[in-house]
């Protein structure tokens, strides 16, 4: 039974502890790779659907969406996977311009920084149940947290506010083995994790 | 990790907006933007630690910025030149925030 992160000491030797069970490390762990392998090819992903399909399927971890909720809607390039546009939206939407040129002058530094706390993260899941983390890697653990919730919330099709609650109501009546059913449950615990660090790193 | 790696930021403590305002200091003719846009993902409290982490700003102002982005759908959460505002939208893209930056009409 997983325990959310809770502030311990003060000042320098300020940690953030948290119990989970290997399997919760493990899947979260898996997933971070996964989103650090969508991200880690500093050259954007071409057209074509192998490369695609192959995001879909690597999702792993008993975490693949339908495909039929994949279908590009929000694609804002020809072929780009929709969750890098989450992970790396557009900068400006009045100028398509100034948007391509930061870009261009971005997205290798962000796809890398990205990466790198996405690693930090999962090697630090991969230690103990006893997770104990410093400030600086609360911080990593917390973004990677984000950027993973991202890209499943995209695979799901979270777009409004209200989709949350539509994929709630929707998942009580799919069969238990139904992979957004899945999906779900993991987000939801995503989630909770990231809500309890998020708060205990608030705490002034 | 990205945060504190951007030095402009600094300069956009509400203080000095402040400052800018009425001691007609240098005021850039030209005020850009960065805007936070409400998204379906991002928590209230990680996006609160965010703004506090990434700008400095105080727990309440921060809040505020927060719940602006989550009740009106987006909020401008600071201002300044150009290329501040690009290094804060990019900072804010490092932390998963979907920000943008554009000239202040």
């Amino acid at each position: 039974m997983a325990r959310g992160f809770r502030r311990k000491g003060s000042g320098a030797h300020t940690r953030y502890a948290a119990q989970l069970d290997p399997l919760e490390r493990a899947t979260v762990a898996g997933l971070m790779d996964q989103v650090r392998a969508l991200l880690d090819p500093p050259a954007p992903v071409p057209e074509g659907g192998d490369d695609f399909a192959a995001i879909v399927a690597g999702l792993g971890m008993g975490v693949t969406v339908a495909a039929e909720d994949q279908g590009g809607l929000n694609a804002s390039d020809a072929g780009r996977d929709p969750a890098l546009d989450r992970l790396l939206p557009t900068a400006n939407r009045q100028d398509d311009e100034m948007a391509a040129e930061f870009r261009r002058l971005t997205e290798t530094g962000l796809r890398q920084r990205k990466a790198a706390a996405l690693q930090t993260a999962a090697d630090l899941l991969r230690g103990d149940d006893k997770v104990r983390l410093g400030q600086d890697q609360a911080r990593a653990l917390l973004t990677a947290l984000t950027d993973v919730r991202l890209v499943l919330g995209e695979r799901m099709g979270l777009r409004t506010d209200d989709d949350v609650a539509v994929l709630e109501a929707a998942a009580e009546h799919l069969d238990p083995d139904h992979p957004l059913g899945y999906a779900l449950a993991v987000y939801d615990f995503l989630t909770w994790l990231q809500e309890t660090l998020a708060s205990a790193m608030l705490e002034r | 990790m990205p945060g504190r790696a951007y030095p402009c930021c600094v300069s956009l403590a509400p203080v000095q907006e402040e400052v800018t305002a009425t001691g007609g200091d240098v005021a850039p003719d030209t005020p850009w933007i960065t805007i936070v846009w409400n998204d379906p993902v991002n928590l209230m409290s990680y996006v609160t630690w965010v703004l506090q982490n990434h700008f400095g700003y105080s727990r309440k102002k921060s809040e505020k910025l927060m719940m602006d982005v989550h009740t009106k759908g987006r909020a401008v959460v600071a201002n300044g030149t150009r290329e501040a505002m690009e290094a804060d939208t990019e900072a804010l893209h490092g932390y998963g925030l979907w920000a943008t930056f554009q000239k202040d009409d």
